[in-house]
């Protein structure tokens, strides 16, 4: 099988690719001792199993996916892993993965029954690939797609998602090329122009199935990858869960997702994500949304899981008039990590905008990140900002580091952002007591209406209320 | 400052109650009272407790207390006792209760705010020593001591509130814990009697609500949690007088000749609505006088300074 490797060593990197004869690989190395600056041996071993996992897949082959391929492994090989000099990661400890033997994660199988799921409209992935078995979307709007972008028939179609996957984005650090050098499948959704799809909303599922038993040092990698796009005029809610599917209780893997996001001129993407890994998962996830004039795009995130989780989220308004809303509420209990970093660029006269992060760390050892950078660029005048971060320190010790910023170069703007740091309001827990309400469920009942303002915003009520279900077993538990 | 504090009972007491301002005991048995306090005293916001504590202060009561020698013969009708209560605000070090035998800074005292500190005397609920209670266990006792300004709690729907508290004092009791539909059923007629709609019920506790509506809700939980002592703290300030009319009806429809209510008002308004037995005067820390409601008409009329110089 081919291995990773270098052609090219000028001083201004050039392009770099994957796919080189085994053995020059050893000597380009050996002889040239300035490439061990350039490359990182960490990822070249991932990208190099990765690269024999996605060859052996039969679904490979499509154009879609391997132009892809192409355009990711030519800046893989220049990216290093991240350590903790880097502004991006200065407080999220990659060492758990470091320290991991990653291994591709083996095609799916059997599937078990118990990923069926009461959904009316569902996609599922199993590790990345579309399980077509486990799929149905009987509201499906006349015209629109989804499903595995392997059964899209060529036409028109084709074309417009090959145009909107192409746009290439330069920003993606290297989890986001490793997703898109490794993925096996492309989840597609497409809705045309003008039609709506948000009564039922699609259901997006993220299953985790291959998994090695905690503490074995074995973390296998899936590479889920999936692309939505909205027509002009066009309407469509998305709910997007990802868990672990496994036999033992908090089996350890690594789920390095993307989703991209396009909204076209005038339409409309509501977005609900739901990230409830095994605790011993890590959970690494781009999402990035491209929106156009007079679109709109509300986000509702709600992460309880994983060991590690990182979501980076990047919104491009490029258009005037264009609505963006980002909610997020984050758990952090045990030793997890939950860190969020998002990037909304505004470019644009009369964009709006609104940020609501909230999060909760119930042990000394949990820690969340949040960096929200706002840019509001010179064009944007008129501009409607605001960001509000809001953390509960519930431990001694508990860490948060949070670091709201906005950059404003427009000149006649309207921008707010606030941030909170606390445990629980003294004044609060005395109004419960006085009424003869124990110190413990009072507790209770104040930390889970912490969340409940973000779990109001699902704007699906079965969907609220599982979730909600969900959040207050997890955090009474506690 | 002066205020003054009014009682009202519902029924005719055999016994007028007797309150001594620095050194007797006063005994509160179970009707109706009311108090007229200055806010200085019972305010626990910070703004509030900056001020100077030198006032003088007209409590009115309805009760039915006596003597320190009915006090020793009849100890089960003893509902709440404080005797030669001294505290301080625990920040400053500033006195606010100087040997007071029925005081209402306690209000907050009472119910152990954790910015009070008492510093001398007893107050005893039902024959215990309240002072020793955790707030819970006072409520769980049956004492209840609204809030003046009642916290907005967001995400904590008042449903949801109101039966975490009514389920608790049923645990205490060793009663069987009500679901949410019988709980449902529990309140309807206690929403009416306080004329609330149903529909606070979905809101989140006092987020968003009026003055007048904050204040019933919190005789709306007086009446879930069927307390045998209210203190209610200054219920009619920021009130029009629609509003006054409202909780004064929601306080007379929670009534019975079982129930106690003490009330800390500084107007002589809220006693139109609701008839005070026992009024009590309050200056500087100490309760100055005892009387019945003529006595908050006297005040009424010729002011603080008459009584306090009387």
């Amino acid at each position: 099988m081919a291995c990773c490797c270098y052609t090219n060593f000028s001083s201004t990197l050039a392009p770099l690719r994957l796919r080189r004869p085994p053995r020059r690989r050893n000597s380009i190395t050996a002889a040239n001792p300035a490439s061990v600056s350039l490359s990182d041996p960490f990822v070249l071993d991932i990208a190099d199993k990765l690269e024999d996992s996605v060859s052996t897949s039969s679904s490979s082959s499509f154009s879609l996916l391997q132009k892809l391929r192409d355009s990711s492994s030519q800046s893989l090989l220049s990216q290093r892993w991240p350590s903790p000099k880097d502004e991006l990661y200065r407080f999220t400890d990659t060492s758990f993965l470091k320290s991991s033997k990653i291994l591709p994660a083996s095609p799916p199988s059997i599937i078990s029954p118990s990923l069926s799921s009461p959904a009316s409209n569902i996609i599922t992935l199993v590790d990345g690939h579309v399980i077509p078995a486990l799929s149905r979307i009987p509201s499906l709007p006349a015209g629109a797609f989804a499903g595995s972008a392997a059964d899209i028939p060529p036409g028109a179609l084709y074309e417009n998602l090959l145009a909107a996957a192409g746009e290439l984005f330069h920003n993606g650090d290297l989890f986001w090329n490793l997703n898109g050098f490794g993925a096996p499948d492309l989840a597609v959704v497409y809705i045309p122009d003008g039609a709506r799809m948000i009564d039922e909303p699609l259901h997006l599922r993220f299953c985790a199935v291959d998994a090695a038993e905690a503490g074995s040092g074995r973390l296998p990698l899936s590479n889920p990858r999936v692309l939505v796009v909205a027509g002009k005029q066009a309407e469509l809610a998305i709910v997007e869960e990802h868990l672990g599917v496994e036999s033992g209780e908090g089996n350890s893997y690594w789920s390095n997702s993307v989703v991209e996001i396009v909204v076209e001129e005038g339409g409309k993407v509501s977005h609900s994500y739901v990230q409830k890994q095994s605790v011993n998962a890590a959970h690494i996830k781009w999402t990035l949304v491209r929106q156009e004039t007079r679109s709109s795009y509300e986000l509702v995130e709600i992460s309880t899981g994983g060991k590690l989780s990182r979501h980076n989220l990047h919104v491009q308004q490029l258009g005037p008039d264009t609505t963006t809303e980002l909610s997020a509420f984050h758990v952090a209990q045990g030793d997890q990590i939950q860190d969020l970093h998002s990037k909304l660029v505004l470019d644009h006269p009369r964009g709006y905008s609104r940020q609501l992060h909230k999060c909760i760390v119930s042990h000394s050892t949990g820690h969340v990140v949040f960096d929200g950078n706002i840019k509001v660029n010179r064009f944007a005048q008129q501009t409607d900002a605001g960001q509000l971060t809001r953390t509960l320190l519930l431990a001694p010790r508990a860490t948060a580091n949070v670091m709201p910023n906005l950059q404003i170069i427009a000149d006649d703007v309207k921008c707010s952002h606030g941030a909170a740091i606390s445990d629980l309001e003294e004044e609060h827990l005395f109004y419960f007591q006085a009424r003869g309400i124990d110190m413990k469920t009072a507790r209770d009942a104040l930390v889970f209406s912490f969340g409940s303002e973000i779990l109001a915003r699902i704007p699906f009520e079965a969907y609220r209320k599982s979730i909600s279900h969900q959040v207050k077993e997890l955090l009474t538990a506690s | 400052m002066t205020a003054h504090l009014c009682f009202s009972s519902l029924t005719s007491l055999p016994n007028p109650p007797s309150i001594s301002s620095s050194s007797s005991s006063t005994r509160v048995h179970p009707n109706s009272i009311s108090f007229k306090l200055p806010s200085r005293f019972r305010s626990c916001d910070a703004d509030r407790r900056r001020r100077s504590y030198q006032t003088a202060a007209t409590l009115t009561m309805d009760s039915q207390t006596s003597g320190k020698e009915t006090l020793e013969t009849v100890p089960s009708r003893v509902l709440l006792e404080v005797k030669d209560l001294t505290a301080i605000v625990a920040e400053s070090r500033q006195e606010i209760l100087r040997g007071v035998n029925l005081t209402i800074n306690e209000g907050e005292v009472l119910v152990g705010h954790p910015d009070y500190e008492v510093t001398g005397g007893t107050v005893s609920f039902k024959g215990e020593d309240l002072l020793n209670m955790e707030p819970e266990t006072r409520s769980h006792a049956g004492l209840f001591m609204s809030f003046q300004t009642p916290v907005e709690i967001p995400g904590v729907s008042n449903m949801d509130f109101l039966l975490m508290a009514c389920n608790a004092r049923r645990e205490k009791r060793g009663e069987p814990t009500l679901s949410p539909i019988e709980f449902f059923g529990f309140l309807s007629p206690k929403l009416a009697a306080v004329n609330m709609n149903p529909r606070f019920l979905d809101r989140n506790v006092n987020e968003g609500f009026s003055g007048g509506e904050k204040k019933r809700n919190e005789i709306l939980q007086l009446a879930v949690l069927e307390a045998e002592l209210a203190i209610l703290d200054e219920i009619d300030s920021g009130l029009d007088v629609d509003a006054l009319q409202d909780v004064a009806k929601a306080v007379n429809g929670l009534l019975t000749p079982h129930n106690s209510i003490l009330m800390i008002t500084h107007y002589q308004r809220l006693l139109d609505y609701i008839k005070p037995n026992y009024v009590h005067i309050m200056e500087a820390g100490a309760i100055v006088r005892t009387g019945d409601i003529s006595l908050a008409k006297q005040l009424e009329k010729e002011g603080y300074r008459a009584i306090s110089s009387a």
